[in-house]
């Protein structure tokens, strides 16, 4: 797209949303135009964006996505703190409550080991686990079946097990190659049933 | 509308990175054309039949459509996924660190049978072989096979046999020289024994790779070299090589 023939704001504009996962060129450019014939839409998104990045933060503990420190989980009662459960991220921890099928913690790790990408252990939310481990009596590691998803769980069950702790993985149910974020209630619910020691 | 071109070939995954909502976006290493890149859309979708054939490392057939500059993936069928380099970090490490340099060695769309060839072997041997071990043989096979690496046994400038001597490998010198013709050149030093392995190391039949041993100052001088010297030779950052040497 050629930008020189836009006002410089626009094309800031344009170049703002490609940088957005999964916003090519073209999409850019619709959007913006489409804020500027809708001023109201584009001032409530301005408005919602500064105030998730004013109110929004990492849980102290956790690592989960919170505008209370530490979170709802980690601070909350009729949780089974004896249960942690490791994920990639905070959108899966969404699709883990969503089944109800899970009462105990979470540790979000943001991201997973990745050699090639240069994201390792030092990149990730992981040395804090060990602050966590007491009274915690199983880990579950609930990071997606991918390469990278099963190099970090198997990493964090080397680690894990001086501890004496019970350590599992969601097992059948999530084929390789799968995202959590995509797999239905069910899948999940079958996946933590089915969890296997590590 | 244009009719595209579909093609079929065997490929190692070399990379496999998330795009967009639910895409994949990856590297492979052909037996029929080199170096590719395409986009399989849908891949991390938990029903997508391309997920398992789109992970890293996976050896898989595949179907492709010519793209303008990114080719789409059709079907991938896994051959292959090497579930031992998965299960233990410092496998994982030493596979990223071979598929990296690859990715960043190879040229696109040039046919290399061999280092295809030489590419899946390494990927095998890397269930009983020290993974270092085979992350320094491979890379000392790769670079020497892309030209990058000419001599190893003697020196590069004046042609001085290197065996039980000291040695300094050099990108600028283009491979390794004697303590007389380093110079002011920016060198890493290779004690006699280390020179001696990287000739085993490079030389020996790949079965005789489990055999070899280092200890643990002979490993950080070749691993170290060796990252050291590709970096400056390919001029990029490699990271999986990086992480390795925080590891071991
Ligand atoms: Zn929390
Ligand atoms: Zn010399």
């Amino acid at each position: 797209m050629d930008y020189l023939h836009y006002p410089r704001s626009l094309s800031d504009l344009i170049i703002a949303f490609s940088r957005l996962p999964g916003v090519g060129p073209k999409t850019a450019g619709r959007l913006a135009f489409f804020l500027l014939q809708h001023s109201g839409e584009a001032e409530d998104l301005a408005e919602a964006i500064r105030i998730a990045l004013r109110d929004i933060r990492q849980c102290s503990v956790c690592g989960n996505y919170t505008e209370e420190d530490p979170c709802k989980i980690c601070s909350g009662q009729g949780r089974d703190k004896t249960m942690l459960c490791v994920v990639e991220q905070p959108r899966d921890v969404v699709a883990l409550e969503k089944t109800g099928e899970y009462k105990g913690l979470y540790h979000v790790l943001h991201g997973v080991l990745s050699p090639m990408e240069g994201i390792g252990p030092e990149q990730l939310n992981l040395s804090p686990i060990f602050q966590r481990l007491e009274g915690i009596k199983e880990v579950v590691v609930a990071v997606n079946p991918t390469v990278e998803g099963e190099a970090t769980a198997h990493y964090l069950s080397k680690l894990l097990k001086p501890f004496g702790l019970k350590v599992t993985r969601l097992a059948h149910g999530l084929p390789v190659g799968g995202d959590l974020e995509y797999a239905d209630e069910v899948t999940i619910a079958r996946a933590l049933e089915g969890r296997r020691v590590l | 509308m244009v009719k595209m071109a579909v093609y079929s070939t065997d490929a190692i995954v070399i990379r496999s990175r998330e795009y967009g909502e639910s895409d994949r976006l990856i590297t492979l290493f052909s037996r029929e054309k080199g170096k590719i890149e395409a986009i399989a859309k849908g891949a991390r979708k938990p029903r997508s039949t391309q997920r398992g054939g789109t992970q890293l490392f996976t050896y898989a057939d595949f179907l492709l459509y010519r793209g303008k500059n990114l080719d789409t993936v059709s079907q991938a069928q896994p051959k292959e996924s090497f579930i031992h380099l998965w299960n233990d970090f410092d496998r994982t490490i030493a596979a990223s660190g071979m598929v990296e340099l690859l990715d960043t060695a190879a040229p696109k769309e040039q046919p290399e049978p061999e280092l295809f060839t030489l590419t899946l072997s390494f990927l095998f041997l890397l269930r009983h072989v020290d993974p270092y071990i085979a992350q320094a043989a491979f890379a000392l096979r790769l670079m020497h096979s892309a030209g990058y690496l000419p001599a190893l046994d003697e020196c590069g400038d004046c042609g001085k046999s290197l065996r039980g001597e000291q040695a300094f490998i050099s990108a600028e010198a283009g491979g390794l020289v004697c303590a007389t013709c380093k110079n002011n050149r920016a060198v890493k030093a290779l004690n006699p024994g280390s020179v001696a392995l990287m000739h085993q190391l490079y030389k020996a039949d790949l079965g005789m790779l489990d055999r070899l041993r280092w200890n643990k100052k002979v490993r950080e001088e070749i691993l170290g070299g060796l990252c050291f010297f590709c970096e400056h030779r390919l001029e990029k950052r490699l990271h999986a090589w990086r992480q390795g040497s925080e590891f071991i």
